[in-house]
C-alpha cells in the first residue's frame, strides 16, 4: 500500500514536472515575443541579437519535454486525462518552439531594419504584438488553470490579428507604390508582421490543445472543414 | 456501548449461579437420596420387628392395618420361600420369594434390604426383609416393600425451591447488572459525547460527574486535557492571527511553498501587488503562479544552493512591476523544508531613483545646449567676425534666441519649484469657461493655423462658472495646446470640451495626434520627460510642459488626466473642484 502510494505521487510529481516544463517554456516564448518586438519599437539592435543568441535555450527546453513527454508514454503508460494531458503536451511544446524560432526571425528582421532609418513611426505593429502577446499569454494560462473560457478567449483574438495584419500589408503596400525607396523596410515590416500573425495562429493551436486536453474533443481545423 | 455493558455483567451472573446449582446438584443429590431412603429403611425396620414380636396370628390379622400406617406392603414368607401371607395379594399366586436379594440377606444376616425398580409399578421400591427367628432357627422372614416415591418427590420439592431460589437470584443480578451498567455506563457515555464532540472540533464545556471512583478521574483528567488543549489551540490562534496580521499590515508580500514546490500560503498584500486571484496560487507551482522565468531560476538556485537569496525581478503584467524578491527556507521536520519568498516593491524606488538620475542628465543637457551655442558663436564673434556686422547681428539674434531659451527652462523650473515648495500663492476668482477658452485658443491661433489644425471650443455657454487663478489657468491650457498642435499631424483637430461630474469640472483635450504608447503612459508629467526624445525638442519644447500642468492642476486642488490611444491621439482630462468642495478642503 505504501508503496502503491510511493509510486503514484512519484507519477504526479514526473506530470507535474512536464508541466512545469511546458509553463517555463511558455514564459520563455512570451519573453522571447516582447523582446523582440521592443528592439523593433526602439531600434535596439543589441537586444535583437540577444534574442537571436538566447534561441537555443528553447530549443533545449522543447528537445527535454519530449523527451520526458514519451519517456512517461513508455514507461508509465498513462490513461484518460492524463494521457491526453502528454499527447498535447507534446504538440504544445512544438508550438512554443516554432513561437521562439518566430521571434528570432522577428529580431532578425529588426537588425535589418535597423540598419536604415525608420519608416514610419510604428503604430499598428505594436497594437498587434500587444494583442499576440495577449493570446500567448491566455493560451498559457488556460493551460495552467486548465479553463475552457480562457482557451476560446484566444480563439476570439484570432481574428482580430488577422485582420490587423491585412491591415498593415495595405497600408505598407502604399507606402511601396509611392516610393519605390521604401520597399525593402516596408517588405521587412511585412516580414514582422506575418511573423506576429503566425505566432498568433500557434497560440490558437494551443488554446486548440487545451481544449482537447480538457474535453477530449478535438476543436482544431473547425473553421476549415466548416469551409 | 450500554448492552455490552449490561450484557457482560448480567452473563457473568449467570454463569455463577449456573455453576453453583451444578455443583449443588452433583454433591446433593446422592447425599438426599441416602439420607431419605436410610430414614424409610429404619421406619420399616421398626414396622418388621413390630410385627415380629407379635405372633404370626394377630399380625396377619393386622397386617392391613399395618401395611397402611405404614404405607408399605408386607408379604410374610416361610422359611421355604413361599408366600403365605400377603397385604395387597392373594397369597397362593405369588412366586417363591426365597431368591430375593432382600430375603438372601436376612437369611445370612438377620436383615435384608434391596432397592428394585417394579416393573409392575413401574418406582423404584425399596424391600427390607427381616427373619422371624425362634431360637436359632428361622422360622420365616417378613418383608416390607415401599414405593420409594416420597423420595423422589421431596427431591423434586428441593429442586423447585432450589429453582425458585435462582429464578429471584437471576432477577436481582438482573437488577444489579442493570444498576451496575448504567452507572458506569453513564459517566462513560457522558465522556465519550465529550470527547466525540470534542474532536469534531465544537465547543465543549467541562464534564461534570457525580460519582466519586475512577470514572471521576478520569472526566478530571479529560477536562485538564482539554483545558490544556483550549489554551494551546488560543495561543495558536493568537499566533497564526499576530502572523496574519503582520502579513497583511507589512509592505512586504509574503509567499510559502510547501516541500513539494507547491504554494501554501500567499499574503494579500501579493495579491495587490501583482494583481493575482490567491485561489490562483494555491496549491501551483512557482512557474504556474507567476510565470516567471527569472523567478524560477532564483528559486532553483535556491534549492540547489540552499543560502538565502535576493534578486530584483521585474514582472510584466498587467503593468510592469519591479520587486525584491528574498527567498529563505523554514526550517521545520529535517527532511521537508518549506520555504518562504518575499516580495518587496521597488518599483517607485527604482522609477525615482530612474527620475532623479534623468533629472540630473536632462537638466544638464538642456542647459548645455544653448550655453554651447551661445559661447560658440562669441567666440566666433571674439575670434574676427565682429568686424562683419553683418554676419555679428546674425550671430547675436541666435545668441539672443538660444539666451532665451535659457530663460524660458530657468523659468519653468522655478514655476515647478515654486509650485512644488507652495510658494505660489493662486489668485482664485470665477472663470467663464467658455469666453476663457476662446482668448487661450487665440494664443496658439497662429501655430495651429500653420498645420492647418482645427482647435474647437464645445464648451457651453451657460456653463457653470470654475474656481481658478486666471494666469495659471491660461498656463494650463497653453501648455496643453501648445503639445497638442506639435504632436498632431497636419490638418488635424483639437477638440475641448467640458462636463459637469459631482464634484469636478472636468475639462478635456482632445486631439487627433499621434498618441502615447502605453508603456510610456506612467512617465507623462514627469519633469524633462519626452516620449520622442529627438522628436520633441526640434520642436523646441522644454520638456517640462506637462509636468508643470501637473503641478498647477495638484496646486488647484485637481489633478490632471492622460488617455492616449497610439495613431488615435490623446485626452487631456483636467479635473477642477467645484467652489464650495475646494473651501472645505
Amino acid at each position: 500500500m505504501e508503496e502503491r502510494k510511493h509510486t503514484s505521487s512519484h507519477y504526479e510529481m514526473e506530470l507535474q514536472e512536464i508541466k512545469n516544463n511546458l509553463i517555463y517554456l511558455g514564459a520563455l516564448t512570451e519573453n522571447v515575443i516582447r523582446l523582440a518586438m521592443k528592439s523593433l519599437t526602439d531600434r535596439d539592435t543589441q537586444m535583437a541579437n540577444k534574442v537571436i543568441a538566447n534561441d537555443y535555450e528553447i530549443d533545449k527546453m522543447d528537445k527535454e519535454i519530449e523527451e520526458k513527454c514519451i519517456k512517461m508514454l513508455a514507461l508509465r503508460q498513462p490513461t484518460a486525462i492524463d494521457l491526453r494531458f502528454i499527447t498535447t503536451a507534446i504538440k504544445i511544446t512544438g508550438h512554443l518552439e516554432r513561437i521562439g524560432d518566430m521571434a528570432v526571425n522577428i529580431a532578425e528582421k529588426v537588425v535589418q531594419l535597423n540598419e536604415e532609418p525608420k519608416l514610419k513611426p510604428y503604430i499598428d505593429l505594436p497594437h498587434m504584438s500587444d494583442m499576440v502577446e495577449k493570446m500567448v499569454a491566455k493560451a498559457l494560462d488556460s493551460l495552467i488553470k486548465r479553463d475552457l473560457q480562457i482557451a476560446d478567449e484566444v480563439r476570439k483574438i484570432e481574428q482580430q490579428v488577422d485582420d490587423l495584419n491585412e491591415q498593415i500589408f495595405r497600408e505598407l503596400l502604399t507606402f511601396m507604390m509611392e516610393d519605390s525607396k521604401s520597399i525593402h523596410r516596408a517588405l521587412l515590416i511585412m516580414h514582422v508582421s506575418k511573423n506576429l500573425e503566425r505566432i498568433a495562429d500557434h497560440a490558437q493551436g494551443i488554446a486548440d490543445m487545451v481544449t482537447y486536453m480538457i474535453t477530449g474533443e478535438n476543436v482544431r481545423h473547425l473553421s476549415t472543414d466548416a469551409k | 456501548m450500554k448492552k455490552n455493558l449490561f450484557y457482560k455483567i448480567f452473563f457473568s451472573y449467570l454463569v455463577i449461579i449456573g455453576i453453583s446449582f451444578f455443583l449443588l446438584d452433583l454433591f446433593m443429590r446422592d447425599e438426599i437420596k441416602a439420607v431419605l431412603t436410610s430414614q424409610i429403611e429404619t421406619e420399616l425396620l421398626s414396622y418388621a420387628q413390630l410385627i415380629d414380636q407379635t405372633s404370626p396370628e394377630k399380625a396377619s390379622e393386622h397386617l392391613k392395618q399395618i401395611a397402611q400406617t405404614s404405607k408399605s406392603r408386607i408379604t410374610l414368607i416361610d422359611v421355604k420361600g413361599r408366600v403365605f401371607v400377603d397385604s395387597e395379594k392373594e397369597a397362593a399366586l405369588l412366586e417363591n420369594h426365597f431368591n430375593r436379594p432382600e430375603v438372601q440377606e436376612a437369611r445370612l444376616r438377620g436383615t435384608g434390604k434391596s432397592v428394585r425398580y417394579s416393573d409392575s409399578l413401574r418406582i423404584d421400591m425399596l424391600y427390607i426383609a427381616v427373619a422371624m427367628k425362634d431360637g436359632q432357627h428361622i422360622k420365616g422372614y417378613i418383608r416390607l416393600a415401599r414405593p420409594l416415591h416420597d423420595v423422589q418427590s421431596i427431591i423434586e420439592k428441593v429442586y423447585q425451591y432450589m429453582l425458585l431460589t435462582i429464578g429471584v437470584v437471576a432477577v436481582i443480578s438482573l437488577l444489579i447488572a442493570l444498576f451496575f451498567s448504567y452507572r458506569l455506563y453513564e459517566p462513560i457515555k457522558t465522556m465519550e459525547q465529550f470527547t466525540e464532540k470534542l474532536r469534531q472540533g465544537e465547543p465543549v464545556g467541562t464534564i461534570i460527574l457525580d460519582t466519586a471512583d475512577e470514572t471521576k478521574t478520569l472526566a478530571d483528567n479529560i477536562n485538564y486535557l482539554v483545558d490544556e488543549l483550549k489554551h494551546k489551540i488560543r495561543i495558536a490562534n493568537e499566533e497564526k492571527s499576530k502572523l496574519m496580521t503582520a502579513f497583511t499590515s507589512m509592505n512586504e508580500g509574503v509567499l510559502i511553498m510547501n516541500e513539494q514546490g507547491l504554494i501554501e500560503f500567499s499574503s494579500p498584500v501579493l495579491s495587490n501587488m501583482l494583481a493575482i486571484q490567491y485561489d490562483d496560487v494555491i496549491g501551483k507551482t512557482l512557474i504556474e503562479a507567476f510565470r516567471s522565468i527569472d523567478l524560477q531560476k532564483a528559486f532553483r538556485e535556491f534549492k540547489e544552493k540552499r543560502v538565502n537569496l535576493s534578486r530584483e525581478i521585474v514582472f510584466g503584467s498587467p503593468e510592469k512591476v519591479i520587486l525584491r524578491v528574498s527567498i529563505s527556507g523554514i526550517h521545520g521536520h529535517p527532511d521537508e523544508e518549506k520555504t518562504m519568498i518575499v516580495f518587496h516593491d521597488v518599483t517607485r524606488l527604482k522609477k525615482l531613483e530612474q527620475i532623479r538620475m534623468d533629472f540630473v542628465a536632462n537638466v544638464t543637457h538642456e542647459i548645455k545646449t544653448p550655453l554651447t551655442a551661445i559661447i560658440g558663436y562669441l567666440e566666433t564673434i571674439q575670434g574676427g567676425a565682429i568686424n562683419n556686422i553683418e554676419e555679428t547681428k546674425k550671430f547675436i539674434d541666435i545668441i539672443l534666441k538660444q539666451a532665451e531659451r535659457l530663460n524660458r527652462l530657468v523659468e519653468d523650473l522655478l514655476t515647478i519649484s515654486n509650485i512644488e515648495m507652495k510658494q505660489t500663492v493662486l489668485n482664485f476668482e470665477s472663470v467663464n469657461l467658455r469666453p476663457a477658452v476662446n482668448n487661450m485658443i487665440s494664443l496658439i491661433e497662429v501655430k495651429a493655423g500653420l498645420k492647418k489644425i482645427n482647435v474647437r471650443n464645445n464648451v457651453n455657454d451657460n456653463f457653470p462658472p470654475i474656481e481658478a487663478d486666471r494666469d495659471r489657468l491660461t498656463q494650463i491650457f497653453v501648455n496643453i495646446l501648445d503639445n497638442a498642435v506639435k504632436f498632431t499631424p497636419d490638418g488635424g483637430e483639437i477638440d475641448i470640451t467640458a462636463a459637469e461630474s459631482e464634484s469636478y469640472a472636468v475639462i478635456s483635450i482632445q486631439d487627433s495626434g499621434i498618441g502615447v504608447p502605453k508603456d510610456e503612459m506612467g512617465r507623462l508629467g514627469e519633469r524633462f520627460y519626452r516620449v520622442d526624445k529627438s522628436r520633441s525638442r526640434d520642436l523646441g519644447g522644454t520638456g517640462l510642459g506637462l509636468s508643470i500642468v501637473k503641478h498647477l492642476m495638484i496646486a488647484h486642488g485637481g489633478r490632471m488626466e492622460i488617455q492616449s490611444q497610439l495613431g488615435k491621439g490623446t485626452t487631456v482630462l483636467l479635473y477642477f473642484p467645484w467652489e464650495d468642495v475646494n473651501k472645505k478642503s
